[in-house]
């Protein structure tokens, strides 16, 4: 994610120049990240300014960051059968939600587990997380474990199931709960509290930050898979969006590798045009631009205490 | 402490093991009958993998069709798997590794290639099958696709009999032939267009392109129009057709010379586009309608139809330099192969048989059901329903393409055109050869940097070859050239002893 690392470094720069380094270094300073900034978006820029672009133009004349020649084409021709894309954005929507909140939740009690002072096997618990980061099963196993014993193959569980835990975020998470004191918890337990309540009406208040920036790494992870589509489902109907967009981009661009050397024909007009892919790139990208901003207070906090702890 | 450590670890390592055990144990292959009558055959589902450039959205109307068909033939169900070109390969390879059962994959040479998994043991060996269940699919075809299908003297694969030939040549638009008043008998080989690029690059817009050119250079499809046969990947080493035997590297032949000194000289002309060097998708041109003039190596009959589509609705003419030619890559670009782990086999080639003999089962699974995904223009000719969620158009992905329904405006001679220029087509020396890369994997990928460094700006006359030549062939036999060309010997020869 390097909008959001670039957001972090730019801000605690900034910070740690006001109060000790003179203005004019400063200035400097901001300068660059400002460069930096547009560097990254401009080509974001660019993409939407090529979906809006007339398809002749953009053939003749090249990408431009502002439309020569101004055209929704691109935009209509996706919504004058919308009921694929709409289907495909219904199955992301659907997957995003489910996969964040039951993600989240396991993630936050995994991790609120293993940092719990006073529990035993936490060590044991915390390397069996971190172990899984170092080495993986590999594909063929992975490919096994999902179709043949959690039988998830053509199912929407197919693309939840696999991401709901992941050891990274676990311990991002921990490094943040480590934070909550043992005492407050145990007052809470001289109380009265039991672990689900002092779980639900504590633990979770207390590091709201990491759960927002866990939660919306989660929710994205699950918004850009196309990965998981592409191995376990074959029925039409439960592409995700972004496998959609990917096999149209993959495709083409695997035909105009290979195909000049082969003997068979295969009509490439039958694919959309540029401007279409890149509004599709637009409509799959879009409501995520929108959404980030919103969250990125809680990313100080919430990152820079996990990292701090490692 | 670091007992605890080593017990946990041991531990882990040991379930992981039991679980990739579990799920690498395949079911015994078992031996069936042979000689069942139909009435016998019992219902059985089979699973068939291909490819397509999209998945199309009405596959299930599709399948429900080709059931009906196969049902009443052989006895069983089919259950179609479309994959997307590009995902073809991890897919099957995962399929493959997991041991996922299914029982009929497309291959081909140049997408999940059909030697790499054969070699692997993917495939099951099809000659018994075919002599006892396929009567009608050996006939269908020559004897030499049979050969070029052929593993060290056996068949693992099936070939969807289409064009197995290659024509070099120019593709022209025809409203600048006519402006100018094009001679195409005047143009025998490469240099001869050059009249023609200088008139258009005088006489027409700048936007027009005399001569298109992209970042994989025109010299990888040309070698038989300058007598020589590629073989290894990239196409560096290849042999002289006068002398099949001992391979050489194409790219220190003297064609190869003047092939860049031509494209040098046309480029610092102004005749190929500036951007060729770095174009990956040259479509994107053609699409305008702005390319003059194209090299290209499969001119088949009644392709000038395609090509106008693809050239934004332009006429076009084709103007081959060289006669078709058939060999072992051009055959084997397309086959159904029967998974070596198949439950029913037997049934799996018979299949296979139908889709190469059945008409309507191979124009089912081509153009879909009758009403909604085409119309019947007349007896044998069709219009394909763009808009009715099943039009694959690549009939060659599944069977045998002469069977199938003519496109409204295709000429109906085009089936018979090819069908003579396959059997009439000249054969590769080799036919039947296939390179095994495996021993010479680094070479190759080794080989693989180097072109990608030098090709693009050599080919299209982007680098002055004087200059820059010399370095690249120095650079490809540093790479191990000469090692590969060794192994390459010794494959050809080892092949021929077994002929």
């Amino acid at each position: 994610m390097p909008t959001s690392q670039v957001a972090i470094n730019k801000k605690t720069a900034n910070r740690f120049i006001e109060s000790k380094q003179s203005r004019w270094s400063s200035r400097i300073i901001n300068l660059f990240f400002c460069l930096l900034s547009i560097l990254f978006i401009i080509p974001l820029l660019l993409v939407i300014s090529i979906s809006f672009t007339d398809e002749k133009t953009l053939l003749q004349s090249g990408y431009q960051l502002i439309p020569e020649k101004f055209s929704l084409a691109a935009y209509s021709l996706i919504f004058d059968s919308p009921g694929v894309l709409l289907n495909a954005y219904g199955i992301t929507i659907l997957v995003t939600v489910i996969g964040t909140v039951i993600g989240l939740f396991l993630t936050s009690l995994t991790a609120y587990t293993i940092s719990r002072k006073d529990y035993r096997y936490r060590k044991i618990m915390t390397f069996f997380v971190f172990f899984t980061t170092l080495f993986s099963g590999g594909l063929v196993p992975f490919y096994i474990m999902v179709t043949q014993y959690l039988h998830l193959k053509d199912t929407i569980g197919a693309l939840i199931v696999p991401y709901l835990l992941s050891p990274f975020f676990i311990l991002v998470m921990k490094g943040f709960m480590d934070k909550i004191p043992l005492e407050v918890i145990e007052s809470a337990k001289m109380d009265g509290a039991s672990e689900w309540r002092i779980f639900f009406t504590m633990v979770i208040p207390l590091s709201l930050p990491a759960m927002v920036t866990i939660g919306l790494f989660i929710s994205f992870q699950y918004w850009n898979d196309w990965w998981l589509g592409l191995l376990f489902i074959d029925n039409q109907n439960l592409i995700p969006l972004q496998l959609m967009l990917y096999r149209v981009m993959s495709t083409i661009e695997y035909l105009s590798n290979n195909l000049s050397s082969v003997n068979v024909s295969i009509d490439m007009t039958q694919f959309p045009s540029l401007s279409t892919r890149m509004a599709m790139a637009v409509l799959a990208a879009g409501p995520m631009m929108l959404v980030f901003p919103f969250f990125q207070k809680y990313f100080i906090s919430g990152l820079t205490v996990g990292s701090v702890k490692g | 402490m670091n007992k605890q450590w080593f017990k946990v670890i041991a531990g882990v390592l040991g379930l992981s093991m039991v679980l990739v055990a579990c799920g690498g144990a395949k079911e015994e292959k078992k031996t069936a009958g042979e000689g069942q009558q139909k009435e016998e055959l019992p219902m059985v589902e089979l699973v068939w993998n291909f490819p397509l450039s999209a998945i199309p959205q009405d596959l299930d109307t599709v399948q429900e069709a080709v059931n009906k068909i196969t049902k009443g033939k052989i006895n069983a169900t089919v259950k179609l798997k479309a994959h997307t070109f590009a995902d073809y390969n991890q897919k099957m390879n995962t399929v493959v590794a997991s041991g996922e059962s299914y029982d009929i994959a497309w291959t081909a040479n140049w997408n999940w290639d059909y030697l790499q998994n054969q070699s692997k043991g993917a495939f099951l060996e099809l000659d018994d099958l075919l002599n006892s269940n396929a009567p009608g699919l050996l006939k269908s075809m020559p004897e030499f696709v049979w050969d070029a299908a052929k593993i060290q003297g056996k068949v693992y694969g099936v070939p969807n009999y289409q064009t197995v030939t290659k024509r070099e040549g120019f593709i022209i638009q025809k409203r600048f032939a006519d402006k100018y008043s094009l001679d195409v008998s005047s143009i025998k080989k490469l240099e001869d267009i050059e009249p023609f690029l200088k008139q258009i690059k005088e006489g027409e817009s700048a936007e027009i392109v005399p001569f298109l050119n992209d970042k994989y250079g025109r010299f990888n499809i040309m070698p038989q129009s300058l007598g020589m046969e590629a073989i290894t990947a990239n196409n560096i080493i290849g042999v002289d057709l006068k002398n099949p035997e001992t391979p050489i590297n194409l790219y220190e032949t003297e064609q190869y010379k003047h092939y860049l000194d031509t494209m040098r000289n046309w480029y610092t002309k102004g005749y190929i586009n500036e951007n060729a060097a770095t174009l990956k998708n040259k479509n994107d041109i053609i699409q305008t309608g702005n390319a003059a003039v194209q090299f290209h190596n499969v001119l088949k009959p009644g392709g000038e139809v395609e090509a106008k589509a693809a050239n934004g609705g332009n006429d076009v003419i084709y103007v081959p330099l060289t006669e078709p030619y058939a060999s072992t890559g051009t055959v084997i670009t397309t086959m159904q192969a029967i998974n070596k782990n198949s439950k029913n086999p037997e049934r799996a080639m018979m299949f296979i048989n139908l889709l190469n003999t059945d008409k309507e089962l191979y124009n089912t699974i081509s153009f879909g059901v009758e009403g909604k995904h085409y119309t019947k223009v007349s007896d044998n000719v069709i219009q394909v329903n763009k808009d009715g969620g099943y039009a694959p158009n690549a009939g060659w992905v599944f069977g045998n393409t002469f069977n199938g329904y003519l496109v409204e405006g295709v000429d109906p001679a085009v089936l018979e055109e090819t069908k003579k220029a396959n059997e009439s087509a000249t054969k590769s020396p080799l036919m039947g050869f296939k390179f095994d890369s495996t021993p010479v994997m680094a070479e190759i990928a080794n080989l693989a940097t180097v072109i990608d460094q030098y090709l693009p700006a050599l080919e299209t006359g982007t680098w002055d070859p004087n200059e820059k030549l010399k370095e690249f062939q120095d650079k490809l036999k540093q790479a191990g050239t000469d090692k590969v060309m060794d192994e390459l010997a010794k494959q050809i020869k080892a092949w021929k002893q077994t002929k």
